[in-house]
């Protein structure tokens, strides 16, 4: 025994003493740049047959370019990519799709690679990708996806996505939606409705024609139902909308005004406040069985509900301290525990798909914020401050808030304008997010696809 | 009694008249729902490295060549300033030197018995029952347990091991720069995570690097661990990126072997 | 000399003090129009009938009725008393700074608020109606405090 331990300590020894004859240098890098990944997106490689047909159906020229400036504008817009311009690149399409010449693109200064090809074959449209890492000189990542040709940018934000998840570590949101209020006309007499958009601004529709006035839709995490706040008939009342049949609802049969709604992280019951001579409070319906829930019973206004991921929790908005703060209760409604105590007023708590954040839209000296704090209310960070600005809603990956702000305007009401913006959960990377009215009221949907 | 009923069911169905007819929407067209996309897996190449065009590779030996000719202009003053060091009255810098390298020689075969230790509970790894895959998974927990505390140990010795260094502090500082520089951080890592990669280095003397490996390889493929996989990439691609790397003129035996501890946790924080 | 010195003292003085007192009547047109921050104007307001007003205004964050709002809410008791067959509708209103969520809340609190001194003074409950409108019915389009103020408010309307 002894002399297999000394046997095996000596070889160490051996193997050891020719490369430790000094001790290993260690050296600490703790620095680097923040600067975007440097990435090359190479326009996807089309034959001619299936360019011709695709022009034919889609009436445009170059698929394969079209798709590869979708997920460029993508990992520009998550501000953590520096997509190249295409003009620097070297090799063609198809060549670099099958084998790059990596030395070519590191030249440029590329870190990654995307390369691709389109196909169009009976009718169905097949696209094809590939993300390589040039300075290790591989392959990372490839994936082919099979739709119909109209479906190609979706297509686009799916790549971007998979690229997303393989280079962060994250997953991606891009393959996303957004539904939010579409505003028209002067500030007393605004025209709202309900519109939905893809992720990057594309593919506008709106669901309802304005007739009435329509606020705070909302996702259900699991599917593609929304509920939202209609003044139908003049009876504000939350309803639920099922976007793929038009189908549409109200929610409970209450007597009076029901608001703030929003779904359980399962997508089985609706949250939202009940208002009943003056005083609102927190319900729950359960969508299967319609059994309406009373979680809070306070005298004070209890508002803005939203679950905590695992659904256990509820953090919501009441007065009852005398202002406007930030609360955190169990499903149930006990236990409730104030958790917002900086300087100022507390609105709209959203919890973090995370679960460890809860985003909220703080009002102090007249300015408005978007900040995030820790469940516990601790660690509050102000991401950025505004004249008004409210209503955060978190990318299903918990990366990125979007929320909307309103600016000032004269006594005509002149200089009004409400737009969608976009921060990252880092405060960097403050974007407006372009929709083709006025908007307000945004809120993120999960991913479409996997 | 009959009044009553007659007006009900009356205002009943003026209800549900009122509510088929004008509920909103009921006109509207449904959106059409994109049909799903299926997904399937391209085989990854075995071989994806190709000689490149003759062109491509002139220029690129041309922008080596040049970047050699940076590299060693940018090299040269801190030398010619230690030719100068001996004449002059001796600085605290080089008193203090002189104590690591005393450090040096009596901490040495502390830390070798460190090494020792290290590899032969890796040597065990290899001596475990394959077959067993229990044990394996269980291994594998146990193992990034140890790799945690390993990592601990290593900022805990920081001091000595600074100390142990073979480089000076300016051909530390010179290297690190450098490495900083081609450094591109994944801006997506959470801050709070265990995120330190350490990555052995295999160096020619011009500073190319022969081999490169991860420790803690095993949590690159594990779930979970997707950031560490992220980070350790990245690591890797700015050795690539740096290469070749700013080392010192002398003492090839000393560094031709390196470890670097890329920890990206002040970046992220700050 | 000294006289003329005098003179243009006192002129100088009294230029000034005339600047002066016209910055401060232009302040006091806010000021007549609002107390506290609650608005006291009629810029506005309109009658249900002669001598009624229509609405109430309140504080930032609140939905306590000032004496002024007693008042008028009397007034619009005592004419719903003498008009029976009319119905009503109090709509309540928040101003633009706040969460939209919290001042449809807000709103129907300073809706009730009005409703409940309307029944105290007789009118029955089955009379009055409340719908809140949050921010989304300023009256004033201005972003400054005494648009806020006009904007804080109930608004009797007739139903029927």
């Amino acid at each position: 025994m002894m002399k297999k331990f000394k046997t095996i300590i000596l070889l160490f020894l051996l193997i050891l003493l020719p490369s430790k004859a000094f001790s290993l240098i260690e050296v600490d890098i703790t620095r680097g740049n923040l600067n975007p990944l440097p990435i090359a997106v190479s326009p996807l490689a089309t034959d001619s047959d299936s360019a011709s047909s695709l022009n034919s159906e889609l009436n445009i020229k170059n698929l394969g370019l079209e798709i590869s400036k979708v997920v460029e504008n993508n990992l520009r817009t998550s501000g953590l990519f520096n997509p190249l311009n295409k003009d620097a690149f070297l090799q063609k399409p198809d060549i670099a799709h099958l084998k790059p010449r990596f030395e070519d693109w590191a030249l440029i200064k590329a870190q990654a690679l995307i390369t691709g090809k389109v196909i169009l074959k009976e009718e169905k449209l097949r696209v094809e990708f590939r993300l390589w890492d040039v300075l290790a000189a591989k392959e990372m990542m490839a994936l082919a996806f099979t739709t119909v040709p109209k479906n190609w940018r979706r297509v686009g934000h799916i790549i971007t996505d998979k690229v997303y998840e393989r280079l962060t570590g994250e997953k991606g949101y891009f393959d996303t939606r957004i539904i939010y209020v579409s505003e028209k006309g002067p500030k007393t007499q605004r025209v709202k409705k309900l519109a939905i958009m893809d992720q990057d601004g594309h593919n506008t529709k709106y669901l309802t024609l304005g007739n009435e006035l329509v606020l705070t839709p909302r996702f259900n995490p699991t599917n593609q139902m929304v509920t939202y706040l209609s003044y139908f008939r003049n009876l504000p009342r939350v309803y639920l909308l099922d976007i793929e049949t038009g189908i549409q609802e109200v929610v409970g049969d209450f007597p009076g005004m029901t608001f703030a709604p929003r779904f359980s992280p399962d997508g089985k019951k609706i949250i939202m406040s009940f208002a009943k001579d003056g005083n609102s409070d927190i319900y729950t319906m359960d969508l299967e069985n319609r059994v309406v829930e009373r979680i809070t019973n306070h005298p004070s206004i209890d508002t803005s509900p939203s679950y905590s991921p695992d659904g256990k929790y509820i953090t919501f908005n009441s007065d009852r301290s005398g202002y406007q703060q930030i609360y955190v209760m169990k499903n149930d409604g006990t236990n409730v525990k104030r958790v917002s105590f900086g300087k100022g007023l507390y609105g709209t708590p959203v919890w973090s798909p995370r679960g460890d954040l809860i985003a909220f839209t703080k009002l102090h000296k007249g300015k408005f914020y978007i900040g995030v704090m820790r469940k516990d209310g601790k660690g509050e960070r102000l991401l950025t401050e505004n004249y008004y600005q409210e209503a955060p809603s978190w990318s299903p990956n918990g990366r990125v808030l979007i929320f909307y702000r309103e600016t000032k305007s004269n006594k005509k009401g002149e200089g009004f304008s409400a737009k969608l913006w976009s921060i990252d959960l880092t405060g960097y990377n403050e974007r407006l997010v372009e929709t083709e009215t006025d908007a307000s009221d945004p809120s993120w949907s999960s991913l479409l696809s996997n | 009694m009959y009044k009553n009923i007659i007006a009900s069911s009356v205002l009943h169905l003026g209800i549900i008249l009122i509510a088929t007819m004008s509920l909103p929407f009921i006109t509207k067209k449904p959106i059409e729902l994109p049909p799903i996309i299926s997904v399937e897996l391209i085989q990854i190449m075995d071989k994806t490295n190709i000689p490149y065009a003759p062109k491509a590779k002139k220029i690129i030996q041309d922008v080596k060549k040049k970047e050699e000719q940076k590299l060693v202009s940018e090299q040269a003053p801190p030398k010619k300033v230690k030719k100068e060091k001996p004449d002059a009255i001796p600085l605290p810098d080089q008193k203090t030197e002189k104590i690591k390298e005393i450090e040096e020689k009596k901490q040495n075969p502390e830390t070798i018995e460190n090494e020792v230790k290290q590899v032969s509970e890796f040597e065990k790894d290899e001596i475990f029952d394959p077959d067993s895959i229990a044990a394996l998974i269980d291994k594998s927990k146990e193992e990034i347990a140890e790799s945690s505390k390993k990592s601990k140990l290593v900022t805990q010795s920081d001091d000595k091991t600074m100390n142990l260094s073979g480089l000076t502090l300016s051909e530390e500082d010179a290297l690190k720069a450098q490495i900083f520089g081609c450094w591109s951080i994944p801006l997506g890592l959470p801050y709070n995570e265990n995120l330190l990669v350490r990555i052995k280095l295999k160096l020619k003397p011009d500073g190319t690097v022969t081999k490169t490996e991860i420790l803690d390889h095993a949590r690159m493929n594990m779930p979970g661990q997707g950031f560490f996989k992220v980070l350790a990439e990245s690591a890797l691609r700015a050795i690539q990126l740096c290469q070749p790397l700013r080392v010192p003129t002398t003492g090839y035996e000393r560094w031709k072997d390196m470890q670097l501890n890329f920890d990206a946790r002040e970046m992220l924080e700050g | 000399m000294n006289l003329i010195k005098v003179y243009k003292n006192t002129f100088l003085a009294l230029m000034l003090s005339l600047v002066l007192s016209a910055c401060a009547t232009q302040k006091k047109v806010d000021d007549s129009q609002m107390q506290g921050d609650v608005y006291t104007g009629t810029d506005t307001v309109k009658y249900l009938a002669s001598g009624v007003p229509d609405r109430v205004f309140f504080a930032t964050n609140e939905s306590i009725l000032t004496t002024k709002s007693r008042d008028t809410l009397r007034k619009q008791a005592a004419w719903l008393r003498k008009n029976s067959s009319i119905n009503v509708v109090v709509e309540g209103h928040a101003d633009e700074r706040g969460t939209r969520e919290y001042n449809l809340a807000l709103g129907e609190r300073r809706a009730n608020a009005v409703k409940d001194y309307l029944m105290t003074y007789g009118i029955s409950s089955s009379r009055i109606s409340v719908i809140s409108y949050g921010k989304e019915r300023p009256v004033d389009s201005g972003s400054d405090p005494l648009a806020w103020s006009k904007n804080r408010r109930s608004v009797t309307v007739k139903a029927n």
